[in-house]
């Protein structure tokens, strides 16, 4: 008997109890090197067992005809609808027996589908795939950073939004958490969130770090026009637990044009900022954020607008036109409007006077719906800090860390010396 | 490719689940690795987008729309220029676009859904920004004719003065909930035993 026809029967017979399948996984890990040199000849398996109920052996056939590889269009074709089709029927339980063979298969699917130039036909498997791989919804996994690279290249930026309003706890490799950041903040940058967008890059540009990588610098360079459109200023000094790698070398990295746009900015002159933008684009456009630092740009106005705010009660809309330089008192009105619609500023506009009337925050924040918003928080904040005391917890009894700790005590601290060593004689 | 449940919104004028019927179907359908493009409802899915006031997802599938499409097909053009409008915050281009095209029969009630909708936030602007705008801007804002959008301001308790032509805002007093659920004090407790250890 032909052994790939005995390990069909196998896989056909071994599926039901989990017992047989942890005896199937044996006889599939020992069988691995077989299927892999017999690539070409496992197409027709496919239509002998059945994904949802077959799932491992199905994966390992999947995973061994997947590693040769599939460079036309012709292969590719025939390739994703056996994965699509994989991915929608295979039993969770089953997968993640073997989660590097699903990995591998599920990113098989993102390399077939980009080969195709058809992204959106990956989306809606990795979106699926990634469910069920994941322990909880806490749990980042390697498929993640791939979703969003789908979602992006799909421009269904939508989509991608729905997982990453997540709260990630566990990650399996950093270079996941690094992607998954970044991709997940140009997401956000896309549909307009930038303060969600700069938590994400934020914790790109502070994540541990032992190498300097590319997308870190990438990442940073996003921050910083985030920074501007969000806050209007941008804080060289990273915070304390950031990596001294990234505090040493990511402002050199990005001195021209990003933290230089940012000198520019501080000095508050909309002109000065859209030459320096002009003078630079070819920069920025080789990066891919010239639509970023032309935003920066046009939400100067609205911080120069917001900073008149805190001056003034009531103001000219020809003063406003003038001190913001727009050209005339209907642009700043058009201006103020589209703020006060955005609930960026709180103020009402006086045609008949021409006089714009800047008001306080109506939010008096004894709502219900006010109390609701801040309860969740409250929530929220206890719910990690109690997840905080817990990892704490775990920390200290970790052997590895008190090994550490222990014998660098004995190096620095001095108050174990019982008898001062200067006053030996 | 079964567009029912889409059709089926647009029957019981659940306008604003349209936007994450037809993301979701597209994705569906193009995993099944059907050529969706040309029989796709491009023109009501972007409408869907404006009526749930998300511009951004209508400008991304509005990039995502083939070049044959968008020359072939006028209405989807004509619905990408309320987009356009929209985007530039030109709000009596807004309503010229709405009104410059013949709709087709499958879209005519979504488009006016959509123009009442639009109408009514404008206005709703305007009576947070505005204390007092001329009969003219109203007009322009609200896509009326001037005598139309006097007499729609004035029966909302705004009033005019003819000399000027200019319309005083009435705000609208804002009602909101403020009593207070008795269980909020176990929920209070909860907080103080939390800090407490």
């Amino acid at each position: 008997m032909d052994p790939l026809e005995a390990l069909v029967a196998q896989i056909q017979g071994l599926s039901s109890s989990s017992a047989d399948i942890a005896r199937l996984h044996t006889i599939l890990k020992q069988s691995d090197d077989s299927l892999r040199s017999n690539s070409s000849r496992l197409s027709p398996i496919f239509s002998l067992i059945d994904p949802s109920i077959h799932s491992l052996g199905f994966l390992y056939v999947l995973d061994a005809f997947t590693s040769t590889s599939v460079s036309n269009q012709q292969q590719a074709e025939e390739l994703v609808p056996i994965i699509t089709r994989f991915i929608s029927g295979c039993s969770v339980e089953q997968i993640r027996l073997a989660p590097e063979k699903f990995i591998y298969v599920c990113k098989r699917l993102k390399d077939q589908v980009m080969l195709l130039e058809a992204p959106i036909r990956g989306v809606a498997p990795m979106f699926t795939a990634l469910r069920k791989l994941q322990v909880s919804t806490e749990h980042l996994t390697p498929l993640h950073a791939d979703f969003l690279l789908l979602c992006l290249l799909a421009k269904s930026y939508k989509t991608g939004l729905s997982i990453l309003d997540d709260d990630v706890f566990e990650v399996d490799h950093p270079r996941d958490l690094y992607l998954y950041c970044y991709y997940g903040g140009m997401i956000c940058i896309g549909q307009k969130r930038f303060q969600k967008a700069l938590d994400l890059l934020h914790n790109v540009v502070t994540a541990p770090m032992t190498m300097m990588n590319a997308i870190v610098i990438e990442a940073y360079k996003k921050y910083v026009l985030v920074s501007l459109i969000r806050h209007g200023l941008f804080s060289t000094s990273l915070p304390k637990y950031c990596s001294p790698l990234a505090q040493r070398n990511l402002k050199p990295f990005c001195q021209n044009p990003y933290i230089e746009m940012a000198h520019t900015y501080s000095t508050g002159k909309v002109a000065d900022l859209e030459a320096f933008v002009n003078a630079n684009a070819d920069k920025f456009e080789s990066d891919n954020n010239l639509g970023l630092a032309k935003q920066v740009v046009s939400s100067m106005y609205k911080r120069n607008i917001q900073r008149l705010t805190q001056t003034y009660l009531t103001l000219s809309l020809e003063d406003i036109a003038n001190t913001v330089h727009l050209n005339s008192a209907k642009e700043a009105e058009m201006h103020v409007l589209q703020m006060i619609q955005d609930g960026e500023i709180y103020a009402t506009i006086n045609q008949k006077d021409g006089m714009v009337r800047f008001l306080e925050d109506p939010e008096q924040y004894k709502t219900c719906e006010m109390i609701e918003h801040i309860d969740s928080s409250i929530h929220r904040i206890m719910a990690l800090s109690k997840k905080l005391t817990a990892t704490d917890e775990q920390i200290a009894c970790d052997h590895l860390y008190l090994s550490k700790v222990g014998r660098e005590r004995q190096r620095y601290d001095f108050d174990d010396y019982d008898v001062p060593q200067k006053f030996n004689i | 490719m079964d567009l029912s449940a889409v059709t089926a919104a647009l029957e019981s004028k659940s306008y604003e689940k349209i936007a994450d019927i037809c993301d979701n179907l597209m994705l569906q359908v193009a995993a099944d690795g059907a050529a969706f493009h040309n029989d796709w409802p491009y023109a009501i899915h972007l409408l869907s987008h404006f009526y749930v006031h998300d511009i951004n997802s209508a400008r991304f599938l509005w990039k995502t729309i083939p070049s044959s499409i968008k020359e072939s097909n006028p209405e989807v053009n004509a619905v990408w220029k309320i987009g356009q409008q929209l985007w530039l915050r030109n709000y009596g281009g807004v309503h010229e676009a709405i009104r410059g095209f013949e709709w087709s029969q499958g879209l005519q009630d979504f488009v006016a859904a959509f123009s009442e909708l639009y109408t009514k936030e404008v206005f709703q602007l305007l009576v947070s920004a505005y204390s007092t705008i001329t009969v003219e801007d109203v007009a322009l804002f609200l896509g009326m004719s001037e005598e139309d959008a006097s007499s729609y301001v004035l029966q909302q308790g705004w009033t005019v003065d003819y000399a000027s032509r200019m319309l005083t805002v009435k705000k609208q007093p804002v009602v909101t909930e403020q009593k207070l659920d008795p269980r909020k004090l176990q929920q209070l407790t909860e907080y103080v035993f939390h800090l407490e250890h």
